[in-house]
């Protein structure tokens, strides 16, 4: 029980949020040059951390990384309808993940719909955790 | 070298275990003897798991009422080496873990263990024979599978030693 890479959970993120929302574009993190878009999708990564146990620096547990989805777009309905199409794919869903690891299970928390006046954007957040055998 | 100098933190034991599925524990001499106990306690014997319980010796004690007088008496006995319940993070392949869990199946095996504590430099080791009992495996979904197992130390085979 080594130590997972979070270049390699940053990597298998984008590959496989892109595969579930083609399409509609992913970027890893939010930039107001995409605002021109009508529908786009953004993530970023947070929460790494395997639990480390006693003993030399080997001795890990498993991680459980969260990454935010966060789809943005102009009209309401395509906003939800996005969102939804990202959570029947990945609530639940085991098996490869980005073509890189396996996750045991992924974990979809739908956490809030709002709009941003300035950029005339609506925007769901999504919490994706990952259950990551090591 | 010689016995660590500081207050160590937990996180600074390690556990280790004979190898072999039909080990021949160390001898009461050898198990406070540095060099036949540091050989158990190598890398490819570590059993990984998430801390160390408390170990050592646990207490007994003989309560004899003197006619006449005011006072009790209370006499320490022979008490029994710490039995220890050690969760692990389960990796069903684990080679240690295995070897554990073969000897809860068996009930019999008396295997060396070996709790090691190190200061980055200096060494103290407790050595043990003992035998596994239980073997529990959690895999409550969204969480890491733990397994639970128990070490139960043969009476009178204990011993500590040191890198000094």
């Amino acid at each position: 029980m080594g130590q997972n890479s979070a270049v390699t959970y940053a990597q298998a993120i984008q590959t496989q949020l892109t595969s579930v929302c083609t399409p509609t574009p992913v970027y890893a993190v939010f930039n107001r040059n995409f605002a021109t878009e009508p529908t786009f999708v953004v993530w970023q990564l947070r929460d790494v951390h395997q639990p480390v146990y006693t003993g030399p620096q080997s001795v890990k547990g498993i991680d459980t990384p969260v990454f935010q989805a966060s789809v943005f777009a102009q009209q309401m309905a395509n906003c939800f309808s996005k969102a939804q199409q990202i959570v029947d794919a990945l609530h639940g869903y085991q098996g490869t993940f980005g073509a890189l690891f396996f996750v045991a299970k992924v974990d979809v928390d739908w956490l809030f719909h709002t709009y941003d006046n300035d950029n005339k954007l609506h925007q769901i957040v999504l919490d994706c955790t990952l259950d990551i055998p090591s | 070298m010689a016995l660590p100098t500081k207050v160590l933190p937990g996180f600074s034991a390690s556990l280790y275990a004979q190898p072999g599925a039909n080990p021949t524990p160390l001898t009461t001499a050898n198990l406070s003897v540095y060099a036949s106990v540091s050989a158990i306690a190598v890398s490819a014997q570590l059993v990984p798991v998430e801390a160390i319980p408390s170990f050592g010796q646990d207490d007994a004690v003989a309560n004899f009422s003197v006619a006449g007088s005011r006072q009790s008496d209370k006499i320490p006995v022979q008490s029994a080496p710490t039995s220890m319940t050690v969760v692990a993070a389960w990796n069903p392949s684990d080679t240690n873990l295995l070897l554990l869990r073969a000897d809860a199946y068996n009930g019999t095996i008396d295997r060396t263990f070996v709790i090691s504590a190190t200061d980055g430099t200096n060494i103290v080791n407790y050595a043990f024979n003992g035998r596994v009992s239980q073997w529990t495996v959690d895999p409550a979904p969204g969480a890491e599978a733990k397994v639970t197992f128990t070490i139960h130390p043969r009476g009178n085979q204990y011993g500590w030693s040191n890198n000094a």
